[in-house]
Parts: C-alpha cells; structure tokens; sequence
C-alpha cells in the first residue's frame, strides 16, 4: 500500500513536471530576450531622464554603463548644480556618490524602494530590475502579435510587487509595457516603452516611461540618446568604488 | 440730590458695620484685580518670550504649510507680499524663512537636523537669534574663499556630532525640485543649550539655504511683528485680505495648543476669581438686608408720607452703590502700588524659566487700565445687583404692619 501511494506520487509529479517547465522556459527566453536588449554583454549609454511632477520639471542628463547583470554604473552630466553625482551598482548593492561634499553613501535596504534622484524610478528598480527571471515564477500567454508574462516572486524573493505584467510584441520582438501591482492586485505603477529605434545595429525602445498611478501629475521618461553595446572599454574596473569617486 | 443725601447719612449711620463691608469689597476688588493683573502679565510674559523669540505675532504661509510642510509649498512673488508687508501702519518688523529636514554628518557620526534659512539682517530684528549665540560668532552672508557658505548649528547637533566653531559640517536632503541636496558650510556659531527647541537646528544664511533647497527665491515662512500683541488678529484680518492666496496664522494658530491650554486655564482663574466676588458679596447682601430689616419702621413712615416704591428701591441701591464705591476708590489706591510691583519686579521664580539659552527668572503682572477697570466694573455691577432684592423688600412694605413693628 505505501509503495503504491509513493509510486502513484512520484508518478503524478514527473507527469506534470514537463508541462511546467516548458512553459517557464519559453518565458524565460522571452524575458532573457529582454534583458539583454538594453544590456548586451556590455553597454555604454547617454542617457536623458525627465521627471515631471506637478510641483516641478526636471531633466538630467547622464551616462550609464553596465556589464553583464550585476554591474551598472551612472554619472550625471548635467544640470551643472548635479553633476558628477556617481551612482555604482554591484550585485544587489548601491552606492551614491556626492563629488560637492566628497562622500560615498551606501543606499541602504529600507531606502531601496525611496525614489532615484527624485525620479520615479525606485532604486530597488535599478538593482533587482535585471534579476527578473532568478526571482520571478513566470507564467506566460500568447496570442498572435503578443507575449503576456506574468511574474509572480518566489517565496523568498524580497518586494514589494504581487505580480508583474510583462507584455512583449512578437514581430519585432520588443517589450511594449510592464504593470506593476501590489499584494491586494491594485496596479501601482506601469512601466511603457515608446518610439523603437535602431542603435548600434539592434532595434530597442527609444523611451521608457514610468507612470505611478497613485501620485497624480508625476512621470518620468528615460531617453536613450544614444547606446553602444559590448565596448571594450567597459571592463570590472568601471565598477570600482575608485571609479565611483573618480574626477572626471 | 436729597435722595443721595439721605443714601450717604444712612452709610454713616452704621459706621462700623459700613467700615467692615465697605473693607471686604476693598479687599476682594484688590485680590481680583491682583489675581488678574498677574493671570494676564504672565501669561503676556510667556507670549512674548515665545513671540518674540522665534514664532513672531503672524506668520506667513503658502496653503497648509504650517500642518503639512512640504519642500515645495513656497512663497513664490515675494516683492508683492514684502510690499504688502511694508504698506501696513502696524507691522514692525518681518524676515523670511525657509525649512527642510535634513540629515548632517559631522566627523564620523551623523544626526538628524533641521535646516532653517534666515535672512541675516531682518532675522535679529525680528527674533532673539542674535543673543542666542552661545559660542562663535554671528554668521556672515559671504561665502568665503573656497566658496563655503557659514552656518550656526544648535548646540545639542554640536555635541552629538562632536563639532566646534569653524569645523565643517555636511548636510544631505532633497531639493524642491527632488535632486539631492548636499554641501559642507563652516560652523560660525553654536545657538543656545542643549535644551533649546532649536538644538538640533543649522541655521543658514538664507541665499545659501535658497541654494541648496533649489528654492530659487522662494521661501516658506514670513514671521512679523506687530505694534501691539493684542492687535495682532486685526492685522491678521488685513493681510488675508491683502494677500488672498496665502495663509495668515496669528500666534493663537501657530501655537495653537499652547493657546487653547492658556484659555481654559485663564477661564478657571476667571472662574475663581468671580468666586471671591460672589463670597464677599454674600456678606454685603446680609449687610444690606440687616439694614433693611432694622428699618421697618422708618420705611414704613416714609412710605406714609408718601414715598414711593420706587425710590426706596432706588435709595437702596444707590447706599450700596455708594459704599462700593468708596471701598473700590480705597481699594484702587490701595492696589496700584502693589501692582506696580508685580509688573515692574515681580515674584522670583525657584526655578528660572529657561527659553533657548535666554533665562526668565520673574513672574511678573501686567499694569494696564483693563486690570483695573474690569473688577471695578464687575464688582459695582455685582453691587446694584445685590441691593435690588433688599430694596424691593423695603418697596413692599406696608406702612400700618411697619409702623406696628418692633
């Protein structure tokens, strides 16, 4: 009787196992897919960020390098009032950079869901935003021009989101928007990608924007000006704190 | 005339018995006049310590700043306002201000702080910031040459992030415009003890708080002065009117808890006070009454002659009237050097009051006509109140039944 009950176990479980997994993997490409289109193996990017908000509008210019998953590494341009203000990201850490009072302050994990540089943008955004597929359960639809993911954290995964709605177009393949809701299911915010352009040879979205639908009047836009992937230049020394102080 | 003559022999008819009622309306006007001379000096002490210090007789803002301040509900147009400021007879003095929250590294250690921008040259004119430096010097509005503007931080920020005059102090916050703030000011000054509201204050020069606020010329506060305290919510009215999109607080909001404290207990004093008037009242009612009754028989032969209801009533009241009179004519003579002593000197306080690093060490009275004026007027009120039930008594009598009284 108890080897019966086992084998009938077992039996269900590699049943359903390869279902499963298919279709987690067919996500996962799709997502990886993604990843990589702003990322490459390396990157290098002038970027500009507009944040509107009812009581102001401002705009930043700045560059951005990244390499692989885990290290990125910003500085801004300009207004002169912010400029050389670094921000380094290694891993699942951060640190910002003030070049006016010479200090590194290290973003720590309460501040991970306060605004970057008084964007809309958290900075939880820009540490965990390439750890979508480590730790997201993802599940995945499909009609003919589009591809609907929907992430779910895994339980051990630390966040604020319930769910994520990823929805990629499938010829070209590109992301089109990403919604983001709480625990209750409320949508907070939604991520949109606007305007594909050709850069360095890859078609990718021109603008992101983000819309937190909770605050009324605000939105931030990111614009690619322009994006070169897997530049030599870009090696682990980017990403060194001595960098991060670096005059420049 | 003959009336009053009548009403004043009758007073000294009884000499003692008028004496001894006439000194315990003597005494109660002087206790209330003095329990009210000192309730209103007091509490006018502690206004202006706080008014004067650092809160101003209005304030200024934009919206709901003063319930919910945020970085960017600021006075924007300020030459308007300043023009309006200036064209009011009563307003003697007004400086602007801003806030923000910010944190502050020292050496090693860090704190929070509340940055605060004042306007060098207005500011003293305004409030005690000037006498509240307690080490180093007033700040300068220059930055110097390497472009380092001053500050002057609370001293309790100074002990916590072990900072002296002329070190360097780092302030991190968010700019109006959501940037991050950051810059090192030189520390000019230390302001007041470790006990100060303003102990974990930095104060800045106010282009230099415009600056790193993002601000532009914005600011978030205006805080003026008025003439006289008391007028302060007719000055108020005008400048609503003057200045429709912006929010005027006289001190009784901006400090409004401690107001409301003050009028609930100023109403208990009053309570007591009208307590002691009532008590001395009692006995110039039996006073009264007394004489009354003895004179049954003499009411009774004027009303045989002819008298009316009417004027022994009168005549009733006007005898009390009249010994109120003196006794409060006594007590006003009485009082006023004793008054005078409460405002010009007052108790010494056990325990001297300490405001910000400036030390109150008296608890002093207030000598104004109203003090004087009112319990005379409440107690001579008091006084035909009390005789009319006496008077109406002698009205009633009827002459055969008195006449065949003992």
């Amino acid at each position: 009787m108890y080897r019966i009950i086992i084998t009938l176990l077992c039996l269900t479980v590699t049943a359903q196992l390869p279902v499963m997994a298919r279709e987690e993997v067919r996500a996962r490409a799709v997502i990886d897919r993604m990843e990589q289109l702003y990322r490459g193996d390396s990157s290098d990017a002038t970027i500009t960020m507009e944040v509107h908000t009812p009581q102001y509008r401002r705009m930043l210019k700045m560059s951005a390098q990244s390499l692989g998953k885990e290290l990125a590494f910003f500085r801004i341009l300009s207004p002169k009032k912010d400029r050389g203000v670094t921000t380094l990201k290694r891993d699942e850490e951060m640190w910002n950079y003030f070049p006016k009072i010479n200090k590194v302050i290290k973003v720590p994990p309460s501040m991970m869901m306060g605004a970057w540089m008084g964007s809309d943008f958290t900075n939880d955004d820009l540490v965990k935003e390439t750890q979508l597929i480590d730790a997201y359960h993802l599940s995945m639809t499909e009609d003919e021009s589009k591809y609907y993911v929907t992430l779910t954290p895994k339980e051990q995964t630390v966040t604020v989101w319930g769910k994520i709605d990823y929805v990629i177009s499938r010829e070209p393949m590109l992301p089109l928007t990403q919604s983001y809701f709480d625990e209750d299911g409320e949508k907070i915010r939604e991520l949109t990608f606007m305007e594909p352009k050709e850069y360095d040879g890859k078609l990718m979205p021109s603008i992101l924007e983000m819309t937190p639908l909770n605050k009324e009047g605000h939105r931030t836009r990111i614009i690619y000006d322009a994006i070169d992937f897997n530049v030599p230049d870009i090696t682990e020394q980017t990403f060194s704190m001595r960098n991060l102080k670096a005059r420049f | 005339m003959l009336t009053w003559r009548i009403a004043f022999r009758n007073i000294l008819r009884q000499k003692r018995r008028s004496l001894l009622t006439g000194l315990s309306i003597t005494g109660g006007y002087m206790l209330f006049v003095f329990s009210y001379s000192l309730t209103e000096g007091s509490y006018g002490n502690l206004i202006d310590i706080f008014t004067l210090d650092n809160t101003g007789h209005i304030q200024i803002h934009k919206d709901d700043y003063l319930d919910k301040p945020k970085i960017y509900k600021s006075i924007r147009a300020r030459a308007r306002v300043e023009e309006a400021l200036d064209s009011h007879p009563r307003i003697i003095n007004y400086t602007p201000r801003v806030y923000s929250p910010a944190l502050a590294y020292g050496t090693e250690k860090t704190a929070p702080a509340r940055v605060i921008g004042v306007d060098m040259e207005r500011e003293p004119m305004v409030s005690r910031l000037k006498e509240k430096v307690s080490a180093g010097t007033y700040f300068s509005p220059e930055p110097d040459t390497d472009g380092y503007f001053q500050a002057m931080i609370g001293r309790g920020l100074a002990i916590s992030l072990k900072l002296e005059v002329g070190d360097e102090i780092v302030l991190i916050s968010q700019g109006a415009d959501g940037s991050i703030a950051n810059d090192i000011y030189i520390i000019s000054a230390l302001i007041g003890n470790r006990t100060s509201f303003d102990r974990m204050a930095v104060y800045l020069p106010l282009p230099a708080a415009q600056m790193f606020l993002t601000l532009g010329d914005d600011v978030h506060e205006y805080a003026l002065l008025v003439d006289n305290r008391r007028r302060n919510l007719q000055v108020a009215q005008d400048l609503s009117a003057a200045l429709p999109d912006l929010t005027i607080s006289p001190w009784q909001e901006v400090e409004a808890t401690f107001y409301q404290t003050m009028q609930s207990d100023k109403q208990g004093g009053y309570a007591m006070m009208v307590l002691i008037v009532f008590m001395v009242f009692i006995g110039v009612l039996n006073t009264v009454l007394m004489s009354v009754l003895e004179r049954t028989r003499e009411f009774g032969v004027l009303r045989a002659i002819g008298a009316r209801p009417g004027s022994l009533i009168r005549m009733i009241t006007l005898e009390t009237t009249m010994l109120a009179s003196i006794s409060l004519a006594l007590g006003f003579v009485l009082v006023i050097p004793i008054v005078y002593w409460l405002t010009r000197i007052g108790f010494l306080i056990p325990e001297p009051i300490d405001m910000n690093g400036i030390e109150f060490q008296h608890m002093k009275g207030e000598f104004s006509v109203r003090v004087f004026l009112y319990p005379m007027l409440f107690i001579l009120a008091t006084a035909i109140v009390i005789s009319i039930p006496p008077g109406i008594r002698a009205a009633r009598i009827l002459p055969k039944a008195a006449l065949g009284a003992h």
